[in-house]
């Protein structure tokens, strides 16, 4: 019996684990699609409620890719997406030299680059942004976004191309 | 450079060669600062356990709060039901056997699974079961069938007088009331008859009337003559002899002052009846009065 509900989503310490270890990466996914934190927030706690109600019926397995659809097909039509207004990390290089121009020069560059991200389809931004934000490999994103890797590859390459031609001014 | 090159660069994917080439490409400056600014980005905060405490508050509040209807429970337990019933009787259709039947006057050319033959004649019976046929070859025999067995496992004819078992072979076996007789045109028969095995090579018979193991006539044929529409008999007692008269033509048959243990050898047609008559009655010095779908047989010198 002990390892029937070690195995089971029911499980408090399960749901909890499957929670800390998804959750993240799902108020992302959602954010970095659709660029508003409140409906990312709420898609993550509807994915993971409707994962806590159909728990005896989703395998520890699957049960990641089960909130990643539910959170997805929840904003699927009704959501248009806004803006993605990422914030930037503090640790920019604090290296001695930095001169007041070097740090004017680097903040133009990283409102080109927001820029440029916002002006992305929406596939490509959420692909690029987990990808280089989450650590999350290709063969992740493809799972969770349901396509081939080779799509996800394409996605990539298509949004760092443009991302360039962008930010480049061509 | 390859499809998707930029994607394969971030998981140093491209070959030493294109990685160089790359590098060299006026846009490869361009390309590394975006990715190194993008690596300094962030999500905006997300309190995991805030939100999974915030998760568990809204849960229990719900359970409290929620009834649940199973409007599918009654669908459910109807839809097993069917399930059951629907697997029991694939089960039970899967045991059941195929059955042939012939009436008076009829034969029945019947082909097995393997392509083996069966002629089955007049008021016979036949079962076998075609689903299991490639693991046992058996039919169940009431009656009188001719068998060409085409070659392969063990062919097994089970009657309720005794088991005839062959490899692949033409022979006849003949289970009616009082006689039981097996016939080997081609091969090697085994007739296993009240636990005695006996060997029936080609062109002999075994014959068993009223019980008693009896020595038969050899076959000068390689078919049994019902194939031919004949019905011949060699030292067989009248009363079987009309017997398969009355299955041949459909007819009764009454018999007045006459010995029916008398032995009968000679052939009847099986389609002309009048000739049939003749062929009875001449050889057995007897008369007889054909009167509709009756016949009365009866002894020529009545005194």
């Amino acid at each position: 019996m002990s390892k029937d509900t070690k195995d089971n989503v029911c499980n408090e310490e399960v749901y909890s684990q499957l929670f800390r270890a998804n959750s993240k990466t799902v108020f992302n996914y959602i954010y970095y699609k659709f660029g508003n934190e409140e409906k990312a927030y709420d898609a993550v706690q509807e994915a993971f409620a409707r994962l806590w109600e159909n728990c005896s019926k989703v395998a520890p397995a699957k049960a990641k890719a089960y909130v990643y659809t539910i959170a997805n097909n929840l904003y699927l039509n009704v959501l248009k997406a806004e803006k993605v207004r990422l914030k930037y990390a503090d640790r920019v290089k604090t290296t001695e030299h930095v001169t007041p121009e070097y740090v004017m020069e680097e903040n133009e560059f990283k409102k080109k680059l927001d820029t440029a991200l916002d002006g992305l389809p929406e596939n490509q931004r959420t692909t690029f942004l987990l990808n280089r934000i989450d650590g999350k490999k290709y063969a992740e994103i493809a799972a969770m976004e349901g396509v081939s890797v080779k799509a996800i590859e394409k996605r990539m390459h298509l949004a760092l191309k443009s991302l360039r031609e962008q930010i480049d001014g061509i | 450079m390859q499809e998707n090159y930029l994607a394969k660069w971030l998981n140093n994917e491209l070959s030493e060669e294109e990685l160089a080439a790359f590098k060299k490409s006026d846009e490869y400056a361009s390309y590394q600062r975006i990715i190194a600014t993008s690596d300094t980005l962030e999500a905006p905060d997300f309190d995991i356990e805030n939100a999974l405490e915030a998760l568990r508050n809204k849960q229990s509040l719900d359970s409290t709060k929620v009834i649940r209807l199973k409007p599918f429970r009654r669908f459910l337990k109807v839809a097993a039901a069917v399930v059951v019933i629907m697997i029991g009787s694939y089960f039970y259709l899967n045991t059941l056997e195929e059955t042939y039947t012939t009436q008076y006057t009829q034969n029945e050319e019947i082909t097995l699974p393997d392509a083996s033959k069966i002629i089955l004649n007049a008021d016979s019976e036949i079962s076998f079961s075609a689903k299991k046929w490639d693991k046992k070859r058996k039919v169940t025999l009431n009656g009188e069938a001719f068998f060409k067995v085409a070659k392969g496992k063990k062919f097994t004819v089970d009657t309720d007088q005794g088991k005839v078992a062959v490899l692949g072979t033409q022979f006849n076996v003949e289970n009616r009331e009082g006689i039981f007789e097996v016939t080997c045109f081609e091969g090697l028969v085994s007739v296993t008859y009240k636990d005695k095995e006996t060997k029936l090579p080609a062109g002999s018979s075994f014959m068993v009337i009223d019980g008693k193991i009896v020595p038969a006539e050899k076959p000068n044929t390689s078919m049994p003559s019902w194939i031919n529409e004949e019905s011949t008999f060699n030292s067989i007692p009248l009363k079987y002899v009309f017997d398969e008269f009355q299955r041949q033509h459909d007819i009764t048959v009454q018999t007045q002052n006459i010995d029916l243990n008398k032995l009968f050898t000679g052939t009847f047609s099986n389609t002309d009846i009048n000739l049939a008559l003749q062929s009875i009655s001449v050889p057995s010095q007897l008369k007889y009065t054909l009167e509709g779908n009756k016949v009365l047989f009866y002894a020529e010198s009545v005194p």
